[in-house]
């Protein structure tokens, strides 16, 4: 699906720069990239989406050089939801907001066929079409990018720090929709996130990176459990994970727990067996 | 763009000048520009600004900004040759008259606009505006305004780049060669950067009311900008200029 080989970007006005990255994301997986800031994560996405072309090496999302495909087809195949959703909304309701984004994709005689993908988006998440998107929350904007990215049912969903500024409700609201997405529809999800908790709630594979090369690549679990690398990358696993590791003997290995009290049914389920 | 009203650090006579002097000297440049025609008048004050750009110790700034406003100085001097019809025809639609009014208003273009952008370079906004307030007793509100507006391009610039890429990432094509289409582009940017720019200046007047904004006065300023000769050189200079700008035919 997404392909990357020995690609490297840097900026003309001097900035982060990516060197050498070289990896692949198969079609349906939730893939998070992990770092500290400056480390080429929000470069590597939109290395991903096209927005930027690699200086060396190639891209490829489902076949495609990114560097080569125009705009509107790149669209097509990949969302992308960035931190900030006011950057994004540029119209007066949110029917119209929706809309947009499928009319710059899918050209304007598909009106029919618009207006249908409208509805669906307006009642998936709960929203009146003629609400005028800047009197929402913050959360609420974030979902009304959301959907507007969905609108076309891209292939690939990019997300660059989703979660920053929501509060745990509207976190939740937005990843548990994402999920659904990848686990129904078959969604390939790339998310830049900070909350290492989202990270190990949702994703399935990271990629860590830091002073713009890729320094790992594997489960999250196994991710989160190597100490050496979370310290080379100034990363700190979640909790739940750092109480296993201290905890050590059965618990180091309950991998699927996500709480306290999941960490110690999986314990004891490893000691029963 | 981003780094053309950014401040280099320096020690330059121009960089100790006083705020306000400097201020007088691009005004007073600006002020000969307008009352000359004499185009060798406009080349000399045209040479001044980028020596001035020289002893500042920003020679490459001045050169690049001067390289950047050639380009539409030269969208402007055609323009103007082929609009003014006056004069002797030379050859085909272009008249003597046509070409040395398009030079004219070029070369002061270039004149207005070197130190304008120049006196950014060694000047820190913020000594700006106090200068302006205790030394021309200007109300620190209207300094704020000013120094401010200068201060949020650079952001400015930097959010309509993010705008441009949400955009461009839903596949609108600002690369489009059709111009009607790239006109209708210009709504999806301008309503994020509105919305953007009036919560950015209530954001701005908060932070300033909770500094004590309102009880700042001519007093408030801790530097204390005096004159000295290189001020009074300036002084002599600007006179100089303006004098030679109504005299020279």
């Amino acid at each position: 699906m997404i392909c990357a080989e020995q690609v490297s970007y840097s900026y003309s006005g001097g900035g982060q720069t990516v060197s050498d990255l070289s990896f692949r994301i198969e079609k349906g997986e939730f893939v998070a990239i992990l770092g500290e800031n400056g480390a080429g994560k929000t470069t590597t996405v939109k290395l991903i989406d096209g927005l930027l072309r690699p200086t060396s090496g190639r891209m490829l999302v489902n076949g495609l050089d990114t560097a080569k495909t125009r705009v509107s087809e790149r669209a097509k195949q990949v969302g992308f939801l960035f931190q900030n959703p006011d950057r994004q909304i540029c119209k007066n309701t949110v029917r119209e907001e929706i809309a947009f984004g499928l009319r710059a994709v899918w050209g304007k005689q598909e009106e029919e066929k618009i207006r249908a993908r409208t509805d669906e988006l307006l009642a998936l998440f709960s929203f009146r079409g003629d609400e005028e998107p800047f009197s929402l929350s913050r959360g609420q904007r974030q979902q009304v990018a959301l959907a507007s990215t969905l609108a076309v049912k891209p292939a690939v969903l990019i997300l660059d720090e989703p979660t920053t500024g929501l509060d745990y409700r509207e976190c939740t609201r937005i990843m548990e929709f994402i999920k659904t997405l990848n686990e129904t529809e078959g969604t390939t999800v790339v998310m830049v996130c900070h909350d290492m908790e989202v990270v190990l709630d949702y994703a399935r594979r990271a990629l860590v990176m830091a002073g713009g090369r890729l320094l790992a690549d594997g489960p999250v679990h196994e991710i989160f459990r190597d100490t050496a690398l979370m310290e080379k990358a100034s990363l700190l696993p979640p909790q739940i994970v750092q109480i296993a590791g201290r905890l050590g003997g059965d618990y180091a290995h309950a991998d699927d727990a996500e709480t306290l009290s999941g960490l110690i049914a999986a314990a004891a389920e490893r000691r029963r067996a | 763009m981003n780094g053309l009203f950014q401040y280099v650090p320096g020690n330059s006579p121009l960089h100790r000048m006083n705020p306000v002097t400097k201020i007088l000297l691009t005004l007073s440049v600006c002020i000969a520009a307008f009352l000359t025609d004499n185009l060798f008048v406009l080349l000399f004050l045209l040479v001044f600004d980028l020596m001035i750009g020289v002893a500042a110790g920003a020679a490459r700034k001045a050169f690049s900004i001067f390289k950047g406003l050639f380009k539409v100085s030269l969208f402007l001097f055609v323009l103007q040759v082929l609009f003014i019809r006056r004069g002797n025809r030379l050859f085909w639609i272009v008249t003597d008259e046509g070409l040395l009014t398009a030079a004219a208003v070029v070369l002061r273009l270039l004149v207005v606009c070197l130190p304008l952008a120049l006196i950014l370079t060694v000047t820190q906004v913020s000594d700006i505006a106090n200068a302006m307030v205790q030394v021309l007793h200007v109300p620190y509100a209207y300094a704020f305004t000013l120094t401010t507006a200068i201060r949020f391009i650079p952001q400015f610039m930097e959010e309509m780049g993010g705008i441009m890429e949400s955009q461009t990432a839903r596949g609108v094509e600002f690369d489009s060669k059709n111009v009607f289409k790239k006109l209708g582009m210009l709504f999806p940017l301008c309503a994020p950067l509105l919305i953007s720019s009036v919560r950015r200046t209530g954001a701005t007047a908060t932070a300033a009311e909770v500094r004590g904004f309102n009880l700042r006065t001519r007093e408030s300023g801790y530097k204390r900008y005096g004159f000295g000769l290189v001020d009074l050189a300036a002084v002599l200079i600007s006179a100089a200029l303006i004098v030679g700008a109504v005299l020279i035919p």
